[in-house]
């Protein structure tokens, strides 16, 4: 074979295989939204996917047809459902890496480990209950219920799990049994104190403190969330939302003095906003999440023990959730999303996933309330992967979200992207302080993301840390953090006088040897000066 | 008495406060060109508090850069105010010509202009917490002026102080009818201009048939 005729076959396989690749189609799943951020000036910018959808997870996956299976250990009846319904809670057991879903609509609980297999399903509690007693079985069922916690017992080292149980009007506490069954503790039922002026109790919600404190969301009770002691008497409300003064409350107040009693009673009052959802970190903080509030006003609060609100904007810190502007315009639906956040989780790194009912997207904070990033719709086509039809509530493990839908009766799975790990590998290091060692990172945030600006903040508090001052100041200018570089440029002009002291001192005593022998000049008469020039 | 020139003149007005713009009515002095520059100063003075504004002060929406609002701010401003002070005063006895307005209304503003001018350098060079240096030169510059503006509308006018205080409040509603006026005259001729190009297109594609 000659040259020529080898250089022939070369180039025609080369030319076979870039048509081959030309001609591939890119077929990829994309995710059912476009992922945004929001820049200095709080408008919306495109950015990068930090997370990916990668699975969903129905009845089936669970495998909850085991349910009907009479040979498997978990068989119920025949007609047992095997399906999610309405469920409205998901809650992830750190420690034990399981999570536990309130299948609301099937009045049950049940329990599955990481990857979504079963591990048990409850439908009630045994133990002295007198409230909605099955005959058969003896259990005291669950009717609706709506909210579920899950902690080990820092007393007796048992795994207690907490039950919004929405209608029956209580709120069980119970341990898991080695039978794997749920045995009744308490029952937190309606407080017969004055201090509780609702009629009903409906519990939605239910949290439990590291002292077996039992804080729950009650439905229609705006004065906080109503605290029981681990005896099970209850204590007081805890951590109420305000109400905002607005022009329509002002008026309203003005109103009041006028107005006849029967007018008064027709009026709308002015009451706070009950606040929706709650969760508790592994220092005792809870954070709350209002679905009426907006982003300035107690939308997302961070209470401490005595009910204060640490991320309070009237200190002159700017804290915002959600999206910012009030009202999100969607093309595809035609009309307005207006915020509405229903469930919030912190993590053990500190980091906030905040869901939004109306608009299905999760919004997720570093523990200091930096955004960090966006993603989930509600707004394309439902029947999509990652978009949903009534997201009811939103679990971390790890770095997984999971979001669980009420309407499309299963969990979605978000996994991040390398850019989505970059970012929290850089930001975890950037909270802790380590702003040197997150530099690395930054950078490959930055390449995958040029305008991702906590990388610029980031990436200018590892300069200013390293006295690199003038670089400091390009960063900051690019992040547009007028505060941080107010602080650079403090130690960049020290810096400036410092070097060219000399050169500074020598041009200023110039100027007045200039000035003085002008003056003298003038006066021995060798420069003349008109008089109308004089002044 | 004094004879100055033409800056000469303008610092004069500016230093002497009380009797500077009455000496400048009665030499008959004051220079259109000097007032037409210190205009024109006006307009830069705005631009450079808007782009060259120290970082950490710069507070304004620098992504996008539009003269027209400064302009606006600048320079329509001043005309109306001119315009809807001599408007007013001519038919309150004042005896000031629109000449001799906008001549002392200028450089009234020179203060203004010039405190403009030394905040935006000192915000480049000093940290937040000096920034109280920046906020007493700021309000040095607009107070002078606007105690200079006083001066110049009652030597202009020939007022006692309260009238020329009264006259200056009235020029300001004037120049809100003014600009409401000429709002609403841009808005018509605008429907006027669509109008016709709709009539234009119309009988286009009559042509065209």
């Amino acid at each position: 074979m000659s040259i020529r005729k080898k250089m022939k076959r070369i180039l025609t396989l080369a030319l076979t295989a870039s048509l081959c690749s030309v001609m591939t189609i890119t077929a990829f799943a994309d995710e059912p939204y476009n992922s945004y951020s929001y820049d200095a000036w709080e408008e919306p910018i495109p950015s990068q996917s930090a997370y990916r959808i990668t699975e969903t997870i129905t009845g089936e996956e669970i495998g909850l047809a085991q349910l009907r299976d009479p040979s498997s250990p978990y068989f119920v009846s025949e007609d047992a459902v095997i399906t999610l319904s309405g469920a409205k809670d998901l809650f992830c057991d750190d420690d034990a890496r399981e999570f536990w879903i309130a299948d609301t609509g099937n009045n049950r609980i049940i329990r599955v480990n990481e990857d979504f297999k079963l591990r048990g399903v409850y439908y009630g509690v045994s133990g002295n209950s007198e409230i909605n007693v099955d005959a058969e079985t003896g259990l005291s069922n669950f009717q609706d219920p709506m909210g579920i916690y899950v902690k080990t017992s820092a007393y007796t080292n048992e795994k207690i799990v907490y039950i919004a149980d929405n209608k029956n009007a209580r709120v069980v506490k119970a341990k898991l049994t080695v039978q794997n069954t749920l045995e009744l503790i308490l029952e937190y039922t309606k407080p017969e104190e004055a201090l509780y002026t609702q009629s009903t109790f409906l519990p939605s919600k239910v949290i439990a403190d590291n002292a077996e404190n039992v804080y729950a969301v009650v439905t229609s009770v705006n004065t906080g969330a109503v605290q029981f002691s681990r005896d099970g008497s209850f204590t007081g409300f805890y951590g109420a939302n305000r109400v905002e003064v607005t022009a329509k409350v002002i008026a309203q107040t003005i109103w009041r003095k006028f107005a006849s009693n029967a007018q008064i009673n027709a009026m709308e009052r002015n009451v706070p906003s009950e606040y929706n959802n709650f969760d508790i970190d592994r220092e005792g903080f809870i954070y709350t999440v209002t679905e009426k509030g907006n982003t300035s006003t107690d939308a997302v609060k961070k209470l401490n023990s005595a009910g204060y609100n640490i991320w309070n904007n009237n200190t002159g810190n700017e804290y915002k959730f959600g999206d910012i502007t009030d009202a999100v315009w969607d093309s595809v639906q035609n009309k307005k999303h207006n915020i509405m956040l229903t469930d919030i989780v912190v993590d053990r790194q500190g980091r906030m996933n905040v869901l939004d009912f109306e608009t299905g997207r999760v919004f997720q904070y570093d523990k200091n309330a930096n955004l960090i990033c966006i993603f989930g719709t509600k707004t394309s086509t439902a029947d999509q992967r990652g978009s949903f039809s009534q997201p009811n509530a939103v679990e971390t493990l790890g770095e997984n979200v999971y979001v669980i839908d009420g309407a499309k009766n299963d969990i979605t799975v978000f996994t991040t992207t390398t850019f989505g790990q970059q970012v929290h590998k850089a930001v975890e290091l950037y909270d802790e302080g380590k702003y040197v060692e997150a530099v690395p990172y930054w950078n490959n945030v930055l390449d995958r993301d040029g305008l991702y600006t906590l990388a610029y903040v980031g990436m200018g508090k590892a300069s200013l840390n390293q006295e690199r001052y003038n670089e400091a100041l390009d960063y900051f200018k690019l992040a547009y953090d007028r505060d941080d570089y107010d602080k650079a440029f403090k130690y960049a002009r020290e810096d400036f006088l410092r070097d060219h002291f000399t050169a500074i001192i020598i041009i200023i005593a110039v100027l007045i040897i200039l000035l003085i022998v002008r003056k003298i000049l003038i006066n021995k008469g060798i420069i003349v000066i008109h008089e109308r020039e004089r002044i | 008495m004094y004879e100055y020139s033409t800056i000469g003149w303008l610092k004069h007005c500016i230093f002497h406060p009380v009797e500077g713009f009455e000496d400048l009515r009665w030499k008959k002095k004051g220079s259109i060109p000097v007032s037409i520059a210190i205009v024109v100063l006006l307009f830069i003075a705005q631009v450079v508090d808007h782009r060259l504004t120290g970082f950490a002060y710069n507070e304004n929406y620098v992504k996008v850069f539009n003269v027209v609002p400064l302009l606006v701010q600048s320079v329509v401003y001043f005309i109306t105010w001119v315009v809807g002070n001599w408007a007013l005063c001519t038919l309150f006895d004042g005896e000031g010509t629109f000449k001799r307005i906008f001549i002392y209304s200028a450089y009234a503003l020179v203060p203004y202009i010039v405190c403009t001018f030394l905040s935006v350098i000192l915000s480049n060079v000093l940290i937040k917490d000096e920034s109280i240096w920046i906020t007493a030169i700021s309000w040095l510059g607009l107070g002078w002026s606007v105690i200079l503006m006083v001066q110049a509308m009652r030597a202009a006018h020939q007022y006692s102080f309260g009238k020329t205080l009264v006259s200056m409040v009235g020029t300001v509603i004037v120049m809100l009818l003014i600009l409401f006026l000429a709002v609403l005259l841009i808005s018509l001729f605008q429907q006027l201009y669509v109008f016709i190009y709709q009539i234009y297109t119309e009988i286009l594609y009559r042509i065209r048939g």
